[in-house]
């Protein structure tokens, strides 16, 4: 079932559920997008008058910004990215140590460091607004000691490329940047047009994207994951794991992919080179008679930070995915 | 000598002197760690206006000379973590002392029947349930679980243990162990779900400060404060078992009533501190040998030394766990703790654990 | 004083053990006066020790009647019966960390009405306590530094800080040698006289026995089969039953009856059973 049929599935659902259950305790699944629609409609307000403005997040959490936030604190790097992207760099007054794109950012102070999110530098940064990340990157309790504390919180958690713009648009809304952010989508939506343009019609390999591997376990695309959408858009038939994205070497090897995309050798010097990696894939327990090992077609896949981080440049990622897929597609 | 000029030195008890000096140290310890936590922070706030927040938030004095940011950092955020690493020692160290005289056994800590395991169940279930609670009085969902899930498994172990002639010892040691194994095999198999919430489990299990809220505080404080005050007042009874339970019994101790209401009120203190920080350890098992050494085993001095050695050194601990990169604090007082036991026991404490 | 202190009326008593209900105590009946002074005896396992936590309250009974000083057993508090019957152990592992006056005060337990510390009344009974066992040059030592006898010293300290009128001694002299057992029958018959204490006292040894006490019971079988002075109740054919060890009576100069057991004045007249020594004196 394809993303928007299940968004309007779960949807209907919840309005069912939520008819039907008045008296049920409140109930807010982390990273859930069963309370937003494609293109988040903000209330009580015209493109005049852009605040105050009231947005839903991604974790069904409702927010009203009363004026346009000039000190912003951003707690994962995806969302860092859209700030910037929508020319608003310098109001960043948190990031975390994990931001390194664009290069303005490194003057940035951190209020996230090693993952673990310190309030006390949150509140001193005296934010106006802070974007968190869904899905317990940001902890639940940080987020509801943040609300605790009276800042204002959204937070984005997009597992489609349609949810990457809404997201955009939503913080384009609560920037008063609505009309970059609708610019920056366009401009999103027709690079990927061009990539699945480009690849239209070519043969579509079974491909593994491992984003890890340690002990006979292998950590690739989870079944209906971003990645494995974004796989499939660059024209491969995604090989994938279960829920989390784990696949064991059995499996692995019953379903003989052709291509193997190494999304580890952007994090491990000794798998650049493609020699190298294929000898150390081959080394791996029953992988030397798999298709891809057979016929050398393991990819060394450099761009792994922009294929998984659902920013503006994810497209950059889905260009770079189509073009390790179908190098000849694109000269 | 005679015996009247001797029995009147030695005052049944500890001296005035060793008594003054044990709880008098105890106490700036814990003034002295309570400022230096408020004071330090990753946010460099001056110590002046440290010190003047809090005393505007007191009385009202003075003019306001810092950003509301610093004023919120150190009331909303410092004070209260400081308060419940306080209130959350306190209750540890006087509950492992309580459980220690119980069972008299060196190696007791106040989680050895159950508690934790029961508050842990508790915990992690509400963490992975997708359900939240709008706060009632001021708790999440995870610290009320935590709280029940402890307390229940006390009661859970006591029952079990509870034979015709009463809850020998021997017996409570041996459910303790047999309920906290099933109880952490349950949290197992639910980390094994847990799923993109591991992190939010693993940090509760290792205990933390972080989260800590006035009204967090305000839970636990008074329940700490009312188990200890009660458990305080049976001092008598907690140094006659140490005689053993049997001649405890002939000098006129109820001996089974005795050790529900102490194995209720140490769990009531225990349950409510594992509530609102995690399962920390080694405080609760450390802090009354130390004390014992130094002020010796009676009651009367070592529950309230006890409580204030506790708060201070889970206070400090916290403020090292902050200045160290926000890890958990239950991290520190284990690194902290274990060479300290380590070194306990090579004085040969089980030895003198008794005389023969 | 006159009066009864504790009379057992049929009294059965026993533990659930593994093999079903093993009942130690059966149909037993017992009467000690106030003032008297009673040589509990009786083979290993005859059911000394349940019949003495049985008159201390701490083991209830199956059957029969307990009265304590006039009034039904049960009906007394623990707190009651501890201002009133002190028990002295065979032994005790005393905690360390406190001084020897510390651990007598502890006697005082059911007895305390302040908060934090002792009345002026429990000071008064530690003292006389510690002095009346001759503990009290003892009161300062902390007591993981006392030898034997000095613990039982501090021992009988404790048992006296209670005030009791009734003193029960669980095997007393079990530990000690000659000399500290001596001193030890002594004492309880000079408290006896000092505080009007009743004794009632198990031994293990019929020579001390019938050494020190001018009253003998003899417990066999679940039930006393002997009661009365030494001569009567230590007679040969009692013994025999309840021991299975074969008995002389010995008449001191001074006109004292002793009982000893019989042993075989050669090694040819080994004679097998328990008690028998196989050196010669």
């Amino acid at each position: 079932m394809d993303r928007p049929r299940l968004t309007f599935l779960s949807l209907l659902l919840t309005l069912v559920l939520a008819a039907a259950c008045t008296a049920a305790p409140e109930a807010t699944p982390p990273g859930s997008t069963d309370a937003e629609s494609p293109t988040p409609s903000p209330a009580a307000s015209t493109s005049a008058a852009p605040f105050p403005v009231e947005l839903t997040d991604d974790a069904g959490r409702e927010l009203t910004i009363a004026a346009e936030p000039m000190r912003i604190v951003s707690l994962a790097p995806s969302n860092t990215e859209i700030v910037c992207a929508l020319d608003a760099c310098d109001r960043l007054v948190g990031v975390t140590d994990f931001d390194d794109y664009p290069a303005e950012v490194a003057d940035v102070p951190d209020v996230v460091i090693a993952a673990s999110v310190d309030v006390e530098l949150v509140v001193g940064a005296e934010p106006d607004l802070v974007l968190a990340a869904g899905n317990e990157l940001t902890p639940t309790a940080v987020i509801e000691q943040l609300d605790g504390l009276g800042l204002p919180v959204l937070v984005l958690y997009p597992e489609t490329l349609d949810e990457v713009y809404a997201d955009i648009q939503l913080i384009g809304a609560a920037l008063g940047r609505r009309p970059a952010a609708a610019e920056l989508v366009t401009s999103m939506e027709a690079r990927v047009a061009d990539v699945v343009t480009a690849v239209e019609g070519a043969e579509r390999p079974l491909t593994l994207y491992e984003v890890f591997h340690a002990e006979g376990t292998t950590y690739t695309a989870g079944e209906g994951s971003f990645l494995a959408s974004l796989l499939e858009l660059a024209g491969a038939i995604p090989l994938v794991g279960d829920a989390q994205g784990v696949i064991d070497a059995e499996s692995l090897v019953a379903a003989d992919p052709e291509l193997i995309l190494l999304g580890t050798a952007s994090y491990d010097p000794s798998l650049a080179e493609p020699e190298a990696a294929l000898e150390t894939v081959r080394a791996r327990a029953g992988w030397a008679d798999l298709a891809a090992v057979r016929d050398a077609a393991v990819v060394p896949y450099l761009d792994d930070i922009t294929t998984t981080r659902p920013g503006p440049r994810i497209v950059d990622g889905l260009e770079a995915l189509a073009r390790a897929i179908h190098p000849d597609r694109f000269e | 000598m005679s015996a009247t000029t001797a029995v009147r030195r030695v005052t049944f008890g500890p001296s005035p002197g060793r008594t003054t000096l044990t709880l008098g140290l105890g106490a700036v310890l814990v003034v002295v760690a309570a400022t230096a936590a408020v004071l330090a922070g990753t946010s460099g706030i001056g110590i002046g206006d440290a010190v003047a927040i809090v005393v505007h938030r007191l009385t009202g004095i003075g003019p306001v000379t810092w950003p509301s940011s610093a004023e919120t950092i150190v009331w909303e955020l410092r004070l209260p973590r400081v308060l419940a690493g306080m209130v959350v020692g306190a209750g540890l160290a006087c509950a492992g002392a309580v459980f220690q005289a119980l069972l008299r056994n060196p190696l007791a800590d106040p989680y050895i029947i159950g508690p934790a395991a029961g508050a842990s169940l508790g915990a992690v279930a509400a963490l992975l349930l997708p359900v939240t609670l709008a706060g009632w009085l001021g708790l999440g969902l995870v610290q009320l679980l935590a709280f029940v899930g402890g307390l229940a498994a006390v009661a859970v172990v006591f029952t079990v243990a509870r034979g015709r002639g009463g809850t020998p010892v021997v017996t409570l040691l041996l459910a303790g162990y047999a309920i906290s194994s099933l109880l952490s095999a349950a949290v197992a198999v639910m980390i094994f779900n847990a799923g993109e919430r591991l992190g939010a489990v693993i940090s509760w299990l290792l205990g933390s400060l972080a989260g800590a809220s006035w009204a967090r505080v305000g839970f636990a404080a008074p329940l700490i404060i009312i188990s200890f005050t009660l458990l305080l007042l049976r001092w008598r009874r907690l140094n006659a078992l140490l005689l053993g339970e049997a001649q405890a019994a002939h000098i006129g101790l109820d001996v089974e009533r005795e050790k529900r209401i102490l194995v209720a009120l140490a769990a009531l203190a225990t349950s409510a501190g594992v509530a609102i920080s995690g399962t920390i350890g080694f405080v609760g098992l450390v802090v009354p040998h130390l004390v014992r050494l130094a002020a010796g085993p009676d009651h009367r001095l070592l529950l309230p030394a006890s409580m204030l050695y506790g708060a201070a050194l889970l206070v400090l601990a916290d403020l090292g766990a902050r200045m160290a990169g926000g890890i958990p604090v239950g991290v520190v007082t284990a690194l902290i703790g274990a060479p300290f036991f380590l070194w306990l026991l090579r004085r040969s404490i089980a030895g003198g654990w008794v005389s023969r | 004083m006159t009066g009864t202190a504790i009379r057992l009326d049929r009294v059965e008593a026993g533990y659930r053990g593994a093999g079903g209900e093993r009942r130690v105590l059966n149909g037993l009946d017992l009467t000690v006066d106030r003032g008297e002074m009673v040589a509990l005896l009786g083979a290993n396992g005859s059911g000394k020790t349940t019949l003495l936590n049985v008159m201390a309250g701490t083991i209830r009974p199956s059957a029969g009647a307990i009265e304590l000083f006039g009034r039904p057993l049960a009906s007394w508090s623990r707190g009651e019966i501890a201002r009133s019957v002190a028990v002295l152990p065979q032994s005790l592992e005393l905690p360390a960390g406190f001084r020897v006056a510390e651990v007598v005060a502890m006697g005082r337990t059911a007895h305390g009405a302040r908060w934090f510390g002792w009345t002026p009344g429990d000071l008064r009974a530690v003292e006389d306590a510690l002095r009346d066992a001759d503990a009290a040059d003892l009161a300062d030592r902390p007591v993981t530094e006392l030898s034997g006898g000095e613990r039982q010293r501090v021992l009988v300290a404790l048992a006296l800080a209670q005030e009791p009128s009734l003193l029960l001694l669980d095997e007393p002299t079990t530990h000690l040698d000659i000399a500290h057992a001596a001193w030890l029958l002594a004492s309880v018959a000079r408290l006896r006289q000092l505080r009007g204490l009743t004794a009632v006292m198990v031994l293990h040894d019929l020579v001390l026995a019938s050494a020190w006490s001018p009253r003998i019971a003899v417990l066999h079988a679940g039930h006393i089969v002997a009661d009365g002075p030494p001569e009567e109740a230590l007679r040969a054919d009692i013994v025999r039953d309840a021991y299975g060890v074969a008995v002389e009576t010995v008449v001191t100069d001074a006109g004292r009856r002793l009982v000893v057991p019989h042993v075989p004045a050669s090694a040819s007249e080994h004679a097998s059973g328990p008690g028998s020594s196989s050196s010669v004196g």
